[in-house]
């Protein structure tokens, strides 16, 4: 799975502190996402798509080792 | 008003039993009384004179104690990574601490007949030396996978 949470990050001049605590998480854990380390669940997706204000495929997509 | 059916309030309560952590603040209780048995383990020698089987067994007990509070107290932030990344960790403590009780009883018997002609004869791992080494493990490989992400 990529993504482009850093892109939509910086377009919201956003920090991933400042990501984390809008969608109740750990810093960690938006690194982690950023870095494919760890793929989200879909309620966190949702919280992710409502902050950035665009659908979920947007921002995430299947890679082709998926 | 929808009445819940029995298998949902099962399954509602099998949820909540599965995801019961203790506050953030036991994980510092569980410290302060892990580093006090621990350091009475070596102050044991020096304090207790004749049977010390009873202080010995209190410490130990306490030592577990400390550890478990320690595993099973929130994080200051708790997300869905962390319930992962613990899920994982007991796991993977449970396989290792299966493989440390089969194999260590061997490894024992073999070093200690190597070493000595008259070595200990085979015998199994206490309760204790399991329960530290899968806590041990299970601590060490949640903290460890957090840190790396």
């Amino acid at each position: 799975m990529q993504n482009k949470i850093k892109i939509e990050r910086a377009i919201l001049d956003l920090t991933q502190d400042d990501l984390a605590k809008k969608i109740g998480v750990s810093r960690q854990t938006i690194n982690s996402i950023e870095a494919n380390r760890y793929v989200p669940s879909t309620v966190l997706a949702l919280k992710l798509s409502e902050v950035f204000n665009k659908s979920v495929n947007e921002f995430f997509s299947l890679s082709e080792e998926d | 008003m929808k009445k819940k059916s029995i298998s949902e309030c099962e399954r509602d309560q099998f949820n909540k039993l599965i995801k019961l952590r203790l506050p953030n603040a036991f994980k510092t209780v569980g410290l302060i009384i892990a580093v006090l048995a621990f350091l009475s383990m070596f102050g044991r020698k020096l304090l207790i004179e004749g049977d010390a089987e009873l202080y010995k067994s209190i410490s130990r007990q306490a030592l577990l104690i400390g550890l478990l509070l320690m595993s099973i107290s929130k994080d200051k932030i708790e997300d869905e990574m962390t319930y992962s990344l613990r899920m994982q960790s007991y796991g993977f403590a449970f396989i290792l601490g299966v493989l440390y009780a089969m194999m260590m009883p061997y490894v024992d018997y073999g070093v200690s007949n190597a070493l000595k002609p008259e070595g200990e004869t085979l015998k199994n791992l206490g309760d204790f030396q399991i329960l530290i080494f899968m806590l041990m493990i299970q601590l060490m490989f949640y903290h460890t996978s957090k840190r790396i992400g």
